[in-house]
């Protein structure tokens, strides 16, 4: 093989004792080789033929072993930012299906799958934990996708509580939908995949990027970082993404804007707004420290390059 | 005669897809800057939301008809949009029957669909005939995270040869394998022995394009790609080319024109659902 020298020259890498801080470049790449598998895969899927049976459609919705993969082998985050950007950009900006906002609720549901995935992970050598994170990932998406269709419907349509069957149809078609892909996206596509693909490419796609493999005995910041954090992220996105459906709520009575409107939509009106400004303070707080850290890292580099300079 | 056939598909399809990365695209909106595209889109994406009122939708779902014929979307997607909002509505249509809806609960999917159909219709017609570089350049001027248009730029050169070598990598499997004896109940051998090509041929296609991203990443971070995405200079040499003239004025003068008529013609002469 003609990357065998480059391949040789990374076992001092292994030999520290922990997995040195991705740089840039690096963080790119994982971004990068992310973004274009998974993007490949969904070019794929799309060729792939679906079968109609009724209202249930027998189909691949995206081969979830691709990103999972990626989360599990490298840095969850950076894999996680990556994989859905490049179904994005692939599968519907370049094949002229890009459906603006809704894009951006896709990105969010896929990410925070992804993520949670790849933070479960600790061994990517281990067959099971690679399952389970394939489950979650389809888990995750597609609970928070029949949660924004399902807020879609509630705002979209007049009362929609009080039309008879309309609740009923709309569950039990995303719940078919559901376990349709938990089987195909998850299980057939995701599980068994993974589960044969993972240790083999463990320890083997790493040295490519130049990267050490991912260690159980060491953890990786950002990914293991409690699950108080981590929830608090999930919870904030998959709210983000709800408020995105519900904003028609409060604008709703654009045209009859009236002083009483707190009593005709009530608590449920306050709670959205609450909820919003919460969330708005909530990203503020944490986009600014993460900048300010980044910024604080960045300077502190500088400095050391600039000592080791003269 | 079956393996002609075979042959001669995937190879359409493959073209079929590069056909519809990098046809040249034209029509109303191709000419317009990207960021007053954007900004047309998010009117019309934003506004139905706003209004129970049957006129007024079916009033944005002209406007947004006539944008998509103009704006020359092929018949493929439109065919494929067109098939998807029937099935869909149909579906719901029979699970609100069996679930015991009557008349009103067809009304109110028919108002729910329309509002789908006017949002799906604006970014086709919006996002089809805009070139993507050009929407990631706009998208990087409305301060969009540079990664994004990066992306855009590497997928729109890349996707060519990730797929010719995809399908190189997939024809080796084909080769190698021995044909499959008899094609099983409904053809599940072939189904079974389809994914398991795939899923296998990604073993390979992950490793080349590691290696392929470890080199296309070195080379862009050796002429300082990161550092240019960030400082302020880069960017402003890579926006320099957006430029807004009166014409993109006058057309989003003309959208919240004819957005205004079908309020207030919806105002005069509601259908249904008076509350606009």
């Amino acid at each position: 093989m003609a990357d065998s020298s480059r391949t040789a020259a990374i076992p001092d890498l292994r030999g520290r004792p922990g997995p040195p801080e991705l740089n840039s470049g690096q963080k790119l790449m994982v971004f990068v080789l992310s973004m274009t598998l998974f993007g490949l895969a969904n070019i794929v899927t799309e060729v792939l033929p679906e079968i109609q049976v009724g209202p249930v459609e027998l189909g691949v919705s995206y081969l979830t072993f691709v990103p999972v993969l990626m989360v599990a082998l490298f840095h969850p985050l950076y894999a996680a930012l990556g994989a859905p950007l490049g179904e994005i950009v692939f599968a519907d900006l370049l094949m002229g299906d890009f459906s603006g906002i809704g894009e951006l609720e896709g990105y969010l549901q896929m990410f925070l799958a992804l993520y949670v995935a790849g933070c479960l992970v600790r061994d990517p050598g281990r067959r099971w934990q690679l399952a389970l994170a394939s489950v979650v990932t389809v888990v995750v998406d597609k609970m928070l996708s029949a949660t924004v269709d399902v807020a879609k419907v509630w705002v979209g349509v007049e009362e929609a509580d009080s039309v008879p069957g309309l609740p009923e149809s709309v569950l039990v078609l995303e719940g078919v939908d559901f376990a349709v892909a938990l089987v195909i996206s998850g299980v057939l596509f995701g599980v068994l995949p993974a589960m044969a693909l993972g240790p083999r490419l463990h320890g083997r796609i790493e040295p490519l990027l130049g990267l050490a493999p991912r260690d159980a005995r060491h953890r990786i910041p950002l990914a293991e970082r409690g699950t108080g954090a981590f929830l608090l992220l999930a919870v904030f996105l998959s709210f983000v993404a709800m408020i995105a459906a519900f904003t028609n709520e409060i604008v709703d009575n654009f045209g009859v804007w009236e002083p009483d409107f707190v009593e005709l939509y009530g608590a449920r009106f306050l709670w959205v707004g609450a909820s919003a400004a919460l969330i708005v303070l909530v990203g503020l707080v944490v986009s600014v420290r993460f900048v300010l850290r980044s910024r604080g890292r960045r300077a502190a580099q500088d400095r050391q390059v600039g000592e080791r300079r003269p | 005669m079956r393996r002609e056939r075979d042959r001669l598909s995937v190879e359409w399809v493959k073209l079929e897809l590069l056909r519809t990365a990098y046809a040249t695209r034209g029509g109303l909106l191709a000419g317009r800057d990207p960021r007053v595209v954007i900004g047309w889109y998010l009117i019309l994406a934003v506004v139905p939301w706003f209004t129970h009122n049957v006129t007024v939708l079916a009033g944005l779902f002209v406007v947004c008809a006539a944008a998509v014929v103009l704006s020359r979307v092929g018949p493929l997607i439109l065919g494929l949009f067109v098939i998807g909002f029937v099935l869909e509505g149909l579906y719901v249509l029979f699970a609100a029957w069996l679930f015991g809806g009557d008349a009103s609960t067809v009304l109110a999917m028919a108002e729910f669909t329309l509002k789908l159909a006017t949002v799906s219709l604006a970014s086709m017609a919006a996002f089809v005939s805009l070139d993507p570089e050009k929407l990631s350049d706009a998208l990087l001027s409305l301060h969009a995270p540079a990664m994004v248009s990066f992306g855009v730029s590497y997928g729109y050169r890349m996707l060519p040869v990730l797929m010719e070598e995809f399908h190189t990598v997939v024809d080796g499997h084909r080769l190698r394998a021995a044909p499959l004896a008899s094609k099983g109940f409904l053809g599940w051998r072939v189904a079974v022995r389809t994914a398991t090509t795939l899923v296998a041929a990604f073993y390979p296609l992950m490793l080349n394009t590691a290696k392929r991203t470890r080199t296309t990443v070195e080379a862009l971070e050796t002429r300082g790609f990161t550092y240019a995405a960030e400082h302020p200079d880069g960017r402003r040499i890579r926006l320099a080319a957006l430029r807004a003239d009166r014409w993109d004025a006058l057309f989003l003068g003309a959208t919240l024109a004819l957005v205004a008529v079908c309020f207030t013609v919806g105002r005069a002469f509601p259908l249904l659902g008076g509350a606009v």
